[in-house]
This record gives structure tokens, C-alpha cells and sequence, in this order.
């Protein structure tokens, strides 16, 4: 078993004012699954994602991954796990703008301890082979297509070999058609053994996944495979 | 690791070149500042120290006591105390004291022919060639002879040799000396040596006569300003001043009247001033670098708001706080050890223009470059930490979501 979360809260206290972004969620997540979460806006998605990321900490509740209970480690032990276990995708790409593509999809490789700067680009240059960017590598981000940025994201999430892709809204800025491109390097990386979990509001999009978890304030309505 | 996160600094800084050099500002201000004022310090004092062990060794200087006006009282110089007797009994009494001679000068109009300069007449005794290490280059000096007979000779400096007689040998020639009122004729007995430029550039241009006939035949006074004295040795010089201190004193009673100055005295006093004054300079510098941490903080500052959103990616990423403190902290390093390099050598290039216009050596010693800049990198270091671990604190969750 790859994810297990058990009774998952996240509440956000802003003053007086005590928001439960995800009320009580749990669920569990085998290897080489792909997995859509829907659900209409502020129903605590993005917060599910932060949290199976690893890039924040429920309020009560346990999430292991890989067995590992993640929900009382530090800080820097969670940066490790999020640099060695999981690739993230984002609807903004986060590229780093000043760099060129090749020095981006090399960030996680620095973090990572992988040394050699050689062995760093060659690594780099097979993930963005991978999704379809061979060239262009000398570019920064501003230069390039949104579908072509998302690619740089997904070559990025890919160059440490995680066990985990979590995508939030990767198709949300870009035209159905970039879309659908970047859906098939999904599910071509699914069939290759890749566990992904993405979230997104597009029902035809969900479609394409092997199982969806619907959210609705806070907590998981539907749960289901899709045959 | 590290190489790549010093790589990352040093790319991030040259992406904002103009930012970059306007914060590195304050630190070359700073740091050029304290270099060339230090250079210049110890330069001017180096001069000024080897121009006035230049003027002769051992010399101890014997001068009337000035009482500071209290309440009441007005201040007033001592005069009428040093005579020519007194000046030999100092010499028999205090046998650290090698020679002795007075204190004597007035300014007057020497004419030769056509040709007239208004000069410095200094009234000398023959010891006056041992005392300064200034002999005559042609003829001869004053002698005791001149001096008890009061004989009306002159000695020429070679500068005012050649402005009285550019064409004609001096020797043996009669000058007139016009002073107070007064026409007093002098034979030419010698021409002094060239003593090449040194801090009293006027003594090339100075005439010299018996100390006798400047008392009697033109000051009609049997006073004279004071005395300078030579110790046997250079050690003997502090015993030499004791010994004047306490035969004098005992001889006036009253320790007031007179004052008794070393020359080792006189340059410790140069080099504590100039010392203080470097100090003081150093200090004002030392505020500006201080200002200028302040500018790099204020910059880093902003630039870690700017980039929050790429501290967010570089957390996703698998970022450790301490990576993005490092980044941070070298990117402030690297201002101001650059702001600090660039400062060196602005601070030298100052000092060089300094030493060349003052005409002594350039001096940047090994220990002020050093100083200056591990100064400036312990400023960028000191003032990039508060920015650094701001960034480095920051939540990676809220840091992504930052527009
Ligand atoms: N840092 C925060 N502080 C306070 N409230 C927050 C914070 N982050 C999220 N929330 C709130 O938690 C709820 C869930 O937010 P979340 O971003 O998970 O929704 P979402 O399902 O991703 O929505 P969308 O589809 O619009 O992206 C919302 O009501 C949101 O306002
Ligand atoms: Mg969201």
C-alpha cells in the first residue's frame, strides 16, 4: 500500500474566524494507481494534495506513505521525503524563471545530493526526452508554450524517479487540445508503472483516470474505479 | 551542493546588475573610505616622521614655559630667561648634554649688488653643523672665533647663494643686510651644502651669522628665544632631557618657565595625532560600511518578498530550510565581499593620487586590506542572516500560493 489516510483534518484558524478545510477524509491509494480528485471550488482539494504532498501537516488525523507515518516528522525530513517520494505538477507550473529549462528540471537532482554536474544534465536531458522536450533545453521558461512549460514541470516531477506524481489542476491553464497532450503523457506514464493522483474540476478529464474521489466540504463523497 | 547554491547566488545577483551594485554601494563607499584614509594616514606620517629625523638625531629643544591664563590671570610667555651663560652652564652641568646651542633668528633684506631677498638670518656657533648635520659645501662656517669677536661674516644657504650671486662666486663678497632700520655690512665667508627638500624647505635659503653679532648689533638683547641641544647618544637623549629639566628648575625655580621637548617626544606627539586623526577617519568610514550592511539587509529584505514564491518551488522541490539560509546568506556575501574587493581598489586607487599630489610613498599594508574586507564580509554576513532565515521560515504551502 502506497497512501493511507486515516481521518484527515485540516482547520485553519484566522482569528475568530475557524475554517475546516478538510473535515475528515479518508482513503487509501495502491501502487500504480491514477487517481482524479474532483469536487467544486474551496471543498479542500488542494489542501488534500498539500498534505499527501507532504508540503503541510493535518490538524489531526494520520497519513502514511509507504508505510511511514508522515504525520509527525519534521521539517526537513519532510523535505527529504517530498525530494526523493513525490513529483509535483501545478496548474501555475512554478518553473523558476530566471533559470533555462535544463537548470530547472536539475533543482531537484541539487536538493536530492545527486552530484556531478555532468550526470545532473544527463539525467535532466532523458527526463525531458521522456515528455516529448529534447530540445529547447537552453530556453527559459518565458520562451516557451504553456503546454511546453507544463512538460519542463512534469520532466521535473519525474528526474528523481518518485513513487508518488501529484498533479493540482495540471490542464486548468492551458486550451483543451495542449490539455489532452499533456493528459496522454500521464497516462502513458501510468502505464508505466507511475502512481499519479490529480486534481481537477473537468469531469471529461476525470474520465481518463482509473478511479475517482469526489470531495464536497471537507470530505469524501464518492469514491469510486472506473471500470 | 555548495557550489551550486553559490552558483544560484551569484546568478541571481548579476540578473539585477544595477540592484546589485547600488546595495553594494555603501560597502565600497566604506571600505575604499577606510583604506585610503588609513594609507594616506600612515603615508603623511612616514614623511613627516623621516623629515624630522632627517633634521639631525638626539635633538632636545629648550623653550620658554607658556602659562595658560585662569580665572584672573592672563597668560603669558617667559621671556628674558635664556642667555648665552645659562646655555653654557647647562652643558657643564648635565653631562648627558654632547652640545648646546641658542635659539636665535630675525627676518631681513639681504643685498648684493643689484639684487636684493628677503630671507631668514639665523644666528648661529659653530656647533650648529654637528647639532642639524649641515656643513658648509664651499669656504667655512661660522667659528668660535667669529662668535667672540662678533665679526661681521655670513654664511650663504646654496639656494640664496645662487639668488644673490647667480653669476659670480659669493666668497669674499660683502653683503648688505637691511634689518630694523639698520644697514649692516657681512663678508661672504661660505656656502652651505644641499640639503635636498625636507620639511623645512627654507633652510636652503636661510643666511647665517654669529650669534653674537645678531644679540648685540641687532637685537641689542642679551636674551635669546631658547636653546636646542644635542645628547652625547641617541640613548643618553631622555637622560639629557632629565637633567636639563632638573638643573633648570632648580636654577628658576619654577618649573613653568621653560619647557624641554625631545625629538623623540615631538614624534611620539606626531604619531598619536596623526594616529587619533586616522582613528576618528577610520571611524567615520567605519559607519558609512555600517550603512551600507544596512542597505544590503534593506535589499535582501526585498528581494526575499519578490522571490517568496520561488523559495515556495525550491521547498516543493525538496529544499531544506538550512539550503535556502545558505543561498540567501551567500547571496549577501557575495555583495558585500564583492562591494568589499571593488572598495580596495577604489580605497587604493585614492590613495595612490593621495601620495602622489602629498609626494610620499604609497602604504596599503597586507593588515588593512584584510581587515577591510573580512570587515565587509562579517557586515554582509551579519545583516544577510535576519533575511535569511525569513526566508528561510517561510511556509512552503503559503510561500507556493504567493502572487
Ligand atoms: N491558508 C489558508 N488559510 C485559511 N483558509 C484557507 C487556507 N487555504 C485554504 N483555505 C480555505 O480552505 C478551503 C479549501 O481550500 P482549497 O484550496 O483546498 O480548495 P480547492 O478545493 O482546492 O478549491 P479550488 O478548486 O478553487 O482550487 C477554502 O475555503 C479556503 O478558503
Ligand atoms: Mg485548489
Amino acid at each position: 500500500m502506497l497512501i493511507q489516510a486515516v481521518n484527515l483534518q485540516k482547520v485553519y484558524q484566522m482569528g475568530p474566524v475557524r475554517v475546516e478545510a478538510l473535515k475528515d477524509a479518508s482513503f487509501q491509494i495502491e501502487e500504480g494507481e491514477f487517481v482524479a480528485i474532483i469536487g467544486p471550488s474551496g471543498s479542500g482539494k488542494s489542501t488534500l494534495m498539500h498534505i499527501l504532498g507532504c508540503l503541510d501537516q493535518p490538524t489531526a488525523g494520520r497519513y502514511f506513505l509507504e508505510g511511514q507515518d508522515v504525520s509527525a516528522v519534521s521539517d526537513d525530513k519532510l523535505a527529504e521525503i517530498r525530494n526523493k517520494k513525490i513529483g509535483f505538477v501545478f496548474q501555475q507550473f512554478n518553473l523558476l524563471p530566471k533559470a533555462t529549462i535544463l537548470q530547472n528540471v536539475c533543482v531537484p537532482l541539487i536538493y536530492g545530493g545527486i552530484r556531478g554536474r555532468r550526470r545532473q544534465l544527463k539525467l535532466a536531458e532523458q527526463a525531458l526526452e521522456m515528455v516529448g522536450l529534447g530540445n529547447r533545453v537552453h530556453h527559459r521558461p518565458n520562451e516557451i508554450s504553456g503546454g511546453q512549460k507544463q512538460r519542463v514541470a512534469i520532466a521535473r516531477a519525474l528526474i528523481n524517479n518518485p513513487s508518488l506524481i501529484l498533479a493540482d489542476e495540471p490542464t486548468g491553464n492551458l486550451d483543451t487540445k495542449t490539455g489532452k497532450e499533456i493528459m496522454n503523457i500521464f497516462r502513458q506514464l501510468n502505464k508505466e508503472g507511475h502512481t499519479i493522483i490529480m486534481v481537477t474540476h473537468d469531469q471529461e478529464i476525470a474520465d481518463q483516470a482509473r478511479r475517482v474521489i469526489q470531495i464536497r466540504d471537507g470530505l469524501v463523497q464518492k469514491d469510486e474505479v472506473i471500470a | 551542493m555548495i557550489w551550486e547554491i553559490l552558483r544560484m547566488a551569484v546568478d541571481s545577483l548579476t540578473v539585477n546588475k544595477l540592484r546589485s551594485f547600488l546595495s553594494m554601494l555603501g560597502i565600497i563607499i566604506g571600505v575604499g573610505a577606510v583604506i585610503a584614509i588609513v594609507s594616506v594616514g600612515s603615508g603623511a606620517q612616514s614623511q613627516v616622521t623621516s623629515q624630522i629625523s632627517q633634521l639631525g638625531s638626539n635633538l632636545i629643544t629648550i623653550s620658554p614655559g607658556i602659562r595658560r591664563g585662569r580665572s584672573g590671570r592672563i597668560s603669558f610667555t617667559a621671556t628674558d630667561v635664556f642667555t648665552m651663560e645659562l646655555a653654557e652652564q647647562i652643558q657643564r652641568n648635565c653631562p648627558s648634554v654632547g652640545l648646546i646651542m641658542p635659539n636665535l633668528q630675525t627676518s631681513g633684506l639681504l643685498i648684493a649688488g643689484s639684487t636684493n631677498y628677503q630671507t631668514q638670518v639665523v644666528g648661529v656657533t659653530p656647533a650648529y653643523q654637528q647639532i642639524y648635520d649641515f656643513y658648509p659645501a664651499r669656504g667655512q662656517f661660522i667659528t668660535e672665533e667669529h662668535e667672540t669677536s662678533a665679526t661681521n661674516v655670513m654664511v650663504l644657504g646654496s639656494g640664496l647663494a645662487q639668488e644673490l650671486f647667480p653669476d659670480t662666486d659669493p666668497l669674499g663678497k660683502t653683503v648688505k643686510l637691511f634689518v630694523r632700520n639698520r644697514h649692516l655690512l657681512f663678508v661672504v665667508v661660505g656656502v652651505m651644502e644641499e640639503k635636498g627638500t625636507g620639511a623645512w624647505g627654507n633652510i636652503e635659503n636661510q643666511a647665517f651669522i654669529p650669534a653674537s653679532v645678531l644679540m648685540k648689533k641687532i637685537n641689542n638683547r642679551k636674551y635669546v628665544n631658547g636653546y636646542t641641544a644635542q645628547a652625547v647618544s641617541a640613548t643618553a637623549a631622555k637622560a639629557a632631557v632629565g637633567e636639563i629639566e632638573y638643573f633648570l628648575t632648580r636654577y628658576m625655580g619654577d618649573p613653568e618657565k621653560f619647557r624641554v621637548t625631545s625629538q623623540e617626544q615631538l614624534l611620539e606627539t606626531i604619531s598619536q595625532v596623526t594616529g587619533t586623526l586616522s582613528l576618528m577617519l577610520g571611524g567615520i568610514a567605519g559607519i558609512s560600511l555600517l550603512v551600507g550592511g544596512i542597505g544590503i539587509m534593506n535589499i535582501m529584505l526585498v528581494s526575499v518578498t519578490e522571490r517568496t514564491r520561488e523559495i515556495g518551488i525550491r521547498k516543493a522541490l525538496g529544499a531544506k530550510s538550512r539550503h535556502i539560509m545558505a543561498q540567501f546568506i551567500i547571496e549577501a556575501l557575495a555583495m558585500s565581499g564583492l562591494g568589499g574587493l571593488i572598495g580596495i581598489g577604489l580605497g587604493w586607487l585614492g590613495a595612490a593620487g593621495v601620495a602622489k599630489i602629498g609626494g610620499w610613498p604609497l602604504v596599503v599594508t597586507h593588515g588593512s586590506v584584510l581587515v577591510a574586507f573580512s570587515f565587509s564580509l562579517l557586515v554582509g554576513l551579519f545583516f544577510g542572516i535576519y533575511p535569511a532565515r525569513k526566508a528561510s521560515k517561510l511556509d512552503p504551502v503559503i510561500a507556493l500560493s504567493y502572487e
